[in-house]
């Protein structure tokens, strides 16, 4: 009996640590508190303009910049559309028309873009693409077609 | 024989040995022509290779002014290759050539990067234009 013993109290105090490590969903405060500080101290760059220009011809080689791989998590609408895991992430990939991305300024996004979101799952895109295709992308995702009008990645399709 | 028949003679015979040197000397001025006036519309010529995530070589030096047709040729992938402030934009398959001409009007030096997305370092693939006078 006595030698069972610590491998009970083991096995116990591994399943008491599993239980710990369950992510549940934010609640309201602890989501109003991230988005202040992701949008205030967290993501820096806050000052920086996007050098290019906002019109079709720029918005359309953002939205090709966007289809290299971004559209793999975003879909081709940026909102996730036809993105079969899009929900079961942890934290569920945003949708980037929506309001706490939309509320970054350019700055901020070309900073997300470059460095990733390290505990979200979202990598860095510095050097694999250029500094005009991740300008580009920023620039697209101010002008994001409607939910749903791009339909789905291909790669989803097959 | 009259001094002035004399001397018209004489001419007759100049010329006659004149002639060939100025039709040779005119045959050799056309043939120049030909060949500046085909140097001036015959482009310079620059090959450039394109591999993940390398452009070779990686700087070219050019003349404001002077027609270039840069040939592309990719030994991997599919790549391209831009220069947004020239406004040349060249593409190539997998494995193929393309080329593009044009005339850089404008001195400094430009980056060009590679238009096709090609890979993990395709935001890094460049190629430095220094363009002079």
């Amino acid at each position: 009996m006595l030698r069972a013993l610590p491998s009970a109290v083991g096995a116990s105090l591994i399943a008491i640590l599993l239980v710990g490590c369950k992510a549940n969903p934010p609640g309201k405060v602890e989501t109003a508190v991230m988005f202040w500080a992701k949008h205030k101290v967290m993501v820096h760059n806050k000052a920086q303009k996007n050098p290019l220009p906002d019109n079709a011809a720029g918005v359309a080689e953002g939205k090709e910049a966007f289809s290299h791989y971004c559209i793999a998590c975003h879909g081709l609408d940026g909102q996730n559309t036809g993105v079969p895991f899009a929900d079961r992430m942890s934290p569920p990939v945003p949708s980037l028309a929506g309001e706490d991305v939309q509320s970054y300024t350019d700055g901020q996004l070309k900073r997300i873009i470059d460095d990733g979101i390290g505990p979200s799952g979202m990598p860095g895109s510095k050097n694999i693409l250029s500094e005009d295709e991740i300008w580009s992308i920023v620039l697209y995702l101010r002008h994001l077609p409607p939910s749903g009008s791009l339909g789905e990645p291909e790669m989803y399709s097959h | 024989m009259p001094h002035s028949k004399l001397s018209s003679m004489r001419i007759a015979v100049k010329m006659k040995s004149i002639l060939p040197v100025v039709f040779v000397s005119m045959l050799f001025a056309s043939q120049l022509f030909v060949a500046a006036a085909s140097a001036e519309s015959t482009p310079r010529q620059i090959e450039v290779t394109a591999k993940r995530f390398v452009f070779t070589p990686g700087e070219i030096t050019l003349h404001k002014g002077e027609p270039v047709v840069l040939v592309l040729r990719s030994l991997d992938v599919a790549h391209g290759l831009r220069f947004k402030e020239l406004g040349v934009d060249v593409k190539v398959g997998k494995g193929g050539t393309a080329e593009v001409t044009f005339t850089p009007d404008k001195i400094g030096t430009f980056v060009g990067h590679c238009s096709v997305f090609c890979g993990s370092g395709h935001g890094e693939m460049t190629l430095t234009l220094h363009v002079v006078e």
